[in-house]
């Protein structure tokens, strides 16, 4: 079942669909399988069977589940939620293959577009895509640029780009087509971990420029 | 205490029910493509609905049973022979030490089962020893089988004896038998097509293309719409979304699909329809059949009803085969 939202990218419509998430999370009704929370809206996976056979009102499970999460929404106003997160810090080599033609796109030099793009705290407004990677935004006007034509069969793991007002990093070797501007010594996903996700839904990031030697210095990417 | 591999098949990996919980991480729960065929296969070995089988597609792989099980295959049929004798799906088999399991040739669907008495020793990350090929892990190494893998299994010899062979029932098998009908709900986006493009959807027959695989099914038909490039912002999907391409065509997302989308989501596969839907092979025709989400739920509650007898009786039935040892 999908709750939505509008279909915008903005702050305080993402904050109410992670509050909604972690209310989920914490009252979970019986045959809730998980949620995912995106941009304006959160899809919520449930066992339709259980969910049945736990109310037998004679209602679909769909119906009870949506009344459940309504009910929840209502509560979302008596609480006091958005916790300031902890700013996750990352640390970017600024030496990504695009960083040019952004640059020309906008009439400004790449110093200022790895300026400008350091230069602000982002929010993750989700995960998706790969495991771990984090959609943030927004990035500065003047260097908000669409995603390539045609994508790169080969991004490497660690990489930092940008998609019109979006930011985010590929946690894994993938094709892709987001126009790169750097590169994160740091372990985005790490699957022997029990968090194996640095970045999730709701969280700050803080980017800091490195040079090239203390990106080589703590490169945890091998093929970077 | 093990299976050894001499041919691995064409895309033959180690699945069970899905990795659910970790979704909201990007982490798909992957899983086997059709759930009815691998939960019957296992409850008919008397394991419980979510131990790891083996998922295989055409050609499929050759074993060698390096110690005495029981096993039973489920699924598409694809002419299953045992040291070349033919044998019978939806059944449990015993299989004795040095026993050859090969498939011949498909008779009907695209996935076949293997259900292990006592399960399979795999990996499992994340709650689940579905094998996830993106990320390499879980399952067997992360990875589709390959030549001469040893699989090894967790019971040394069954534990009980088959001396009656317990067969499905004839509803069981009336799964199997083919059909293009594929049932949906509406999709979040349904709205997206107008009213053309609806009747196009629902009374149009679609082509599986050869882009059909664990992570969808790429469908041919005539196109919903003109150059359709409607944006949208990124959002959850699950197996069984439809999603407008595009070009107009349509892709059915499958057991290994991303997490998140972008596309226009105009149905959903109902999850009743999911093992038919797996088992439809490349080049086969289908249809859409728009129905209700309440009809939905009452036909899923009945493939478990279904499921829940066979539980039931495959339980009774090795109670008192184990008792006569």
């Amino acid at each position: 079942m999908l709750l939505s939202f509008g279909n915008v990218i903005n702050t305080t419509v993402n904050e109410t669909v992670i509050d909604l998430y972690s209310l989920l999370q914490q009252h979970p009704f019986k045959g809730y399988i998980e949620a995912v929370p995106a941009y304006a809206s959160i899809a919520v996976y449930y066992d339709a069977v259980t969910v049945r056979q736990n109310n037998k009102n004679g209602n679909s499970a769909f119906e009870w589940v949506k009344q459940y999460v309504l009910q929840l929404m209502n509560r979302l106003d008596e609480k006091q939620f958005h916790q300031p997160q902890d700013c996750i810090r990352i640390p970017v080599y600024y030496n990504g293959e695009d960083l040019e033609y952004i640059a020309a796109q906008h009439h400004i030099t790449v110093e200022e577009v790895i300026t400008l793009h350091h230069s602000k705290t982002y929010r993750v407004f989700m995960t998706g895509f790969l495991p771990g990677f984090a959609y943030m935004g927004m990035v500065d006007e003047k260097i908000n640029t669409p995603r390539k034509a045609q994508p790169q069969m080969h991004v490497p793991a660690g990489s930092v780009g940008i998609a019109g007002a979006q930011t985010g990093i590929y946690p894994l070797d993938s094709p892709g087509g987001w126009q790169l501007i750097g590169t994160t010594p740091l372990q985005l996903f790490d699957p022997s971990a029990t968090q194996p996700c640095l970045l999730k839904a709701g969280d700050k990031v803080q980017f800091v420029p490195i040079d090239k030697t203390t990106f080589n210095a703590t490169n945890v990417h091998r093929h970077s | 205490m093990s299976i050894v591999i001499h041919k691995p098949g064409l895309c033959t990996t180690i699945q069970d029910l899905g990795r659910t919980g970790y979704r909201s991480l990007g982490i798909g729960s992957n899983g086997v493509m059709d759930f009815f065929a691998a939960t019957a296969a296992n409850y008919l070995v008397n394991n419980a609905a979510d131990t790891p089988v083996i998922e295989m597609h055409f050609p499929a792989a050759a074993m060698q049973f390096q110690s005495a099980a029981i096993i039973c295959i489920a699924g598409a049929d694809f002419d299953a022979h045992i040291n070349g004798n033919p044998v019978r799906m939806f059944q449990p088999i015993y299989v004795r030490q040095n026993d050859a399991l090969h498939f011949d040739r498909i008779i009907n669907g695209a996935r076949v089962y293997i259900g292990i008495h006592g399960g399979l020793k795999v990996q499992e990350w994340m709650g689940s020893s579905s094998t996830h090929l993106k990320l390499k892990i879980g399952g067997f190494h992360g990875r589709m089988l390959q030549k001469n893998d040893v699989l090894h299994l967790q019971k040394n010899i069954p534990d009980v004896f088959l001396k009656k062979i317990a067969v499905a029932t004839a509803a069981i098998r009336s799964m199997y038998v083919p059909s293009n009908i594929i049932r949906c709900i509406a999709g979040p986006e349904w709205n997206v097509l107008d009213n053309t493009a609806a009747q196009l959807f629902m009374h149009t027959t679609f082509t599986v293309t050869k882009y059909a695989d664990r992570m969808g099914y790429r469908l041919q038909g005539v196109p919903l719409m003109e150059e359709n490039h409607r944006e949208m912002v990124s959002s959850a999907v699950s197996f069984g979304t439809v999603q407008l391409l595009p070009n107009g065509q349509v892709i059915i997302l499958m057991a290994d699909h991303q997490t998140t989308g972008g596309y226009p989501r105009i149905a959903g596969v109902i999850t009743a329809d999911l093992p038919r839907l797996a088992q439809l092979p490349i080049n086969s025709s289908m249809q859409f059949k728009m129905i209700a989400v309440a009809e939905a739920e009452e036909i899923l509650l009945s493939t478990h009803q279904l499921l829940n007898q066979l539980k039931r009786g495959c339980q009774q039935y090795y109670e008192a085969y184990r008792s006569q040892l």
